[in-house]
């Protein structure tokens, strides 16, 4: 209790006898007692027990003093007035321990309702983090607030304490360490002001869930040895208890979201074996069956099949575009590891569109049958920064999709456009069109139209198309066409875009 | 060419190939020797003097390249190279160390016979014939003159050098360092924007129709070469 405390009550003390002096002659002295009384129940409640019992005896002597004859001496005339003394003094101590406890007993429910507060404020914040790191962040910065002490949490990482986070410049040596564990295996709290190693200059909280502790609470006081209160003991105890939820929440999301991880990556895994091994055996089918079939024919035998040669023919024929068709996609998958990889390597040198697109239908040419083929080009086009073989790669994807997803027969329109320093490639088709809502999906991997009797491929191609033309800095799309059917457009940079670290190989 | 069938070195490790070589082959009239291994390829060329060298580069003992580095030492016989498609920088280097021409697998026979027959006929060429006819196309080339449909085609200095060069090459690959060093000179092998440029000009100078070229054939990634 401060000195100033007991200051104050005797300025109580003195204010009550000048309030009393003016009124001296118009009131009983007994009933100036009451002056005092009130100047001993205010000391209690605002000053203490001290400084009320102080105050009660200085009253005492007031009132003797001051206010009982003969005045301005401590010498008694009526010996009564030793009642009202005793009294005086009796009631004065018993409302100064009175009205003392109950200070302390606001003093304690104001603690608590700080506590609770910081409790609050601590869950609320706990609620609103989402990642272990903000949570440990919040963690650290409210039990530092509140306790005013260092702060750091351990979590355990395979069996082992792993120290996750700390108010700066926190350093604990092997005997701290060997308690933090020993606290984390026990689930109990240990170190300084506890049972259990109390010589530690740290104490620890488990994080205790269900489950068992998932790590360790450590505050170490400003100064050595300063040991904290019981409440504040508690205090600790809730922040941990909190903080293990909040953490054990964000581990357990962390864990069901590296689970959705790896479910979508098995379930992309299925949708490339599936397809893979769809599109890789049903050539293999076909020309397995042509073989067996025509080495049938020729062993002859008595059940032997009698093939004309235009059914030979056109069986060879098969045989010879499933081979073809494997050959795309084997192509094709081996871009796409590329592409995956990362090894996919730009040769960019000065292009002939022009070039290009003859390549590619030089490539197909087999494929177009009747088709009219129509190319054109603007005039003066530039040389354009390109990787040739990957291009035609490109391109040939886009005119093998035409061809398969229009009907035979009908026209595949290849032209070449400038616009703001970009190659505008389009390739056009009759075929039925895309539905608007897919024409961004289909460049994404494994997707496929949706039509009966259609689906020729993996659904790589025209990823592997946008993996390549993004690596030109350009880009490629999908359109309606009036009049029906589709229109593929790969828009490449006339210039190298300049600061990439994509250089051709010369 | 000679009445005797042409015998034809076929160098694969991998054996399901070297049997269907061998049917096709033989099926055409040729005569076929098999070798697995780069050293067995290079004792079987020095033994048995093949008319043609059908060479795979990825053999187990050493790379095709230097197969043909050393046969190229001392001998031009042709070599035709069979290589995946995804190695350009392999197939350049073959034919930068010499091999006339190169398939990609998996290839055609009928692809692969018809390019047998064009090596064999440019071996036995003797000479230099001085006018080069295929197709609509006709380059004189002791009068300078070239001619589509009889009719006369301007082309320029360097445009003419490259037609030459390719017609003096006629079936063989010509890679882009070639015909730069050929036609501009050493200093030139790296700037190809030169050789797109003056291919595409020739192209529209003598091609029927420049979209889909069918004299100058475009080999991705590699070169150019000259329909025979």
């Amino acid at each position: 209790m401060s000195r100033l405390q007991f200051l104050e009550s005797i300025g109580l003390v003195a204010l009550a006898t000048l309030l009393g002096l003016p009124i001296r002659t118009l009131l009983h002295p007994t009933n100036l007692v009451m002056l005092y009384m009130a100047a001993v129940v205010i000391a209690a409640f605002f000053l203490g027990r001290g400084p009320a019992m102080l105050a009660s005896f200085l009253s005492v002597l007031a009132f003797d003093f001051f206010f009982v004859e003969p005045r301005l001496n401590f010498a008694l005339a009526d010996t009564e007035y030793l009642v009202t003394f005793n009294a005086f003094l009796a009631v004065g101590l018993i409302v100064s321990s009175l009205a003392g406890r109950v200070r302390l007993q606001v003093k304690a429910l104001r603690e608590r309702e700080a506590q609770v507060e910081a409790l609050n404020d601590f869950s609320r914040d706990l609620t609103a983090a989402l990642s272990l790191d903000t949570i440990l962040n919040d963690v650290i910065w409210h039990v530092s607030q509140t306790l005013g002490r260092e702060i750091v949490v351990f979590l355990a990482q395979d069996a082992a304490l792993e120290r996750r986070a700390a108010t700066p410049d926190f350093k604990l040596d092997e005997s701290e360490l060997a308690v933090a564990r020993w606290s984390f295996e026990n689930s109990q709290v240990a170190g300084l002001g506890t049972n259990a190693f109390p010589q530690s200059q740290i104490r620890f909280a488990p994080l205790k869930t269900l489950r068992g502790a998932l790590g360790v609470l450590g505050v170490r006081p400003g100064t050595a040895g300063q040991v904290l209160t019981p409440v504040q003991g508690q205090q600790l105890e809730g922040f941990a208890y909190l903080a293990a939820m909040a953490i054990e929440r964000a581990l357990l999301a962390e864990q069901a979201n590296r689970a959705q991880v790896l479910g979508e990556a098995e379930k992309l895994q299925t949708a490339l074996l599936n397809s893979i091994s769809h599109d890789l055996r049903t050539p293999l089918v076909s020309i397995q069956g042509v073989l067996d079939s025509l080495l049938e024919v020729e062993e002859g035998g008595e059940n032997a099949v009698q093939l004309d040669q235009a059914a030979r023919l056109d069986m060879l024929e098969n045989a010879r575009e499933e081979t073809a068709r494997l050959n795309r996609l084997v192509e094709n998958l081996l871009d796409m590891t590329r592409l995956e990889a990362g090894t996919l390597k730009l040769r960019l040198e000065p292009g002939d569109l022009q070039d290009v697109i003859g390549s590619a239908l030089a490539h197909l040419n087999d494929q177009f049958g009747s088709r009219p083929v129509s190319v054109t080009l603007v005039e003066g086009l530039p040389l354009i920064p390109m990787d040739f073989v990957l291009m035609e790669q490109v391109l040939v994807n886009l005119l093998d999709n035409a061809v398969k997803y229009s009907p035979p027969g009908s026209p595949i329109e290849v032209s070449v456009a400038c616009q703001d320093n970009q190659a505008l490639i389009r390739i056009a088709d009759r075929g039925p069109g895309i539905p608007s809502a897919e024409l961004e999906q289909i460049f994404s991997k494994f997707h496929r139209l949706n039509r009966p009797g259609q689906a020729k491929g993996v659904g790589l191609g025209l990823s592997i198309c946008k993996g390549i033309v993004e690596a030109h800095s350009g880009r490629i799309w999908a359109e309606g066409r009036s009049g029906g059917g589709s229109v593929f457009t790969v828009a490449l940079p006339l210039e190298r875009a300049t600061g990439k670290g994509r250089e051709g190989r010369t | 060419m000679s009445d005797l069938p042409a015998n034809i070195l076929v160098v694969d490790d991998e054996r399901p190939i070297r049997r269907f070589l061998r049917a096709s082959l033989r099926g055409h009239g040729y005569t076929v020797l098999e070798a697995t291994t780069g050293q067995e390829a290079m004792q079987e060329a020095a033994a048995r003097r093949p008319d043609v060298i059908i060479l795979d580069l990825g053999l187990p003992d050493m790379d095709g390249t230097e197969v043909i580095r050393q046969l190229r030492e001392w001998t031009s016989v042709p070599i035709i190279v069979l290589s995946v498609r995804d190695r350009e920088s392999d197939k350049i280097a073959a034919l930068d160390a010499g091999a006339d021409d190169y398939l990609t697998k998996p290839f055609g026979v009928g692809e692969l016979v018809a390019r047998i027959r064009v090596s064999l006929r440019r071996a036995v060429k003797t000479g230099d014939e001085p006018v080069f006819e295929v197709g609509d196309l006709k380059v004189d080339l002791a009068h300078r003159q070239v001619t589509v449909n009889s009719l006369a085609v301007d082309l320029t200095p360097t445009e003419y050098d490259l037609l030459r060069l390719l017609v003096r090459n006629a079936g063989k690959v010509l890679t882009h360092r070639q015909i730069l060093h050929e036609v501009w000179g050493v200093a030139y092998e790296a700037e190809s924007h030169l050789l797109r440029v003056n291919v595409s000009n020739l192209r529209h100078k003598i091609e029927p129709d420049p979209n889909r070229p069918e004299y100058i054939l475009t080999e991705p990634g590699v070169g150019y070469r000259l329909k025979y």
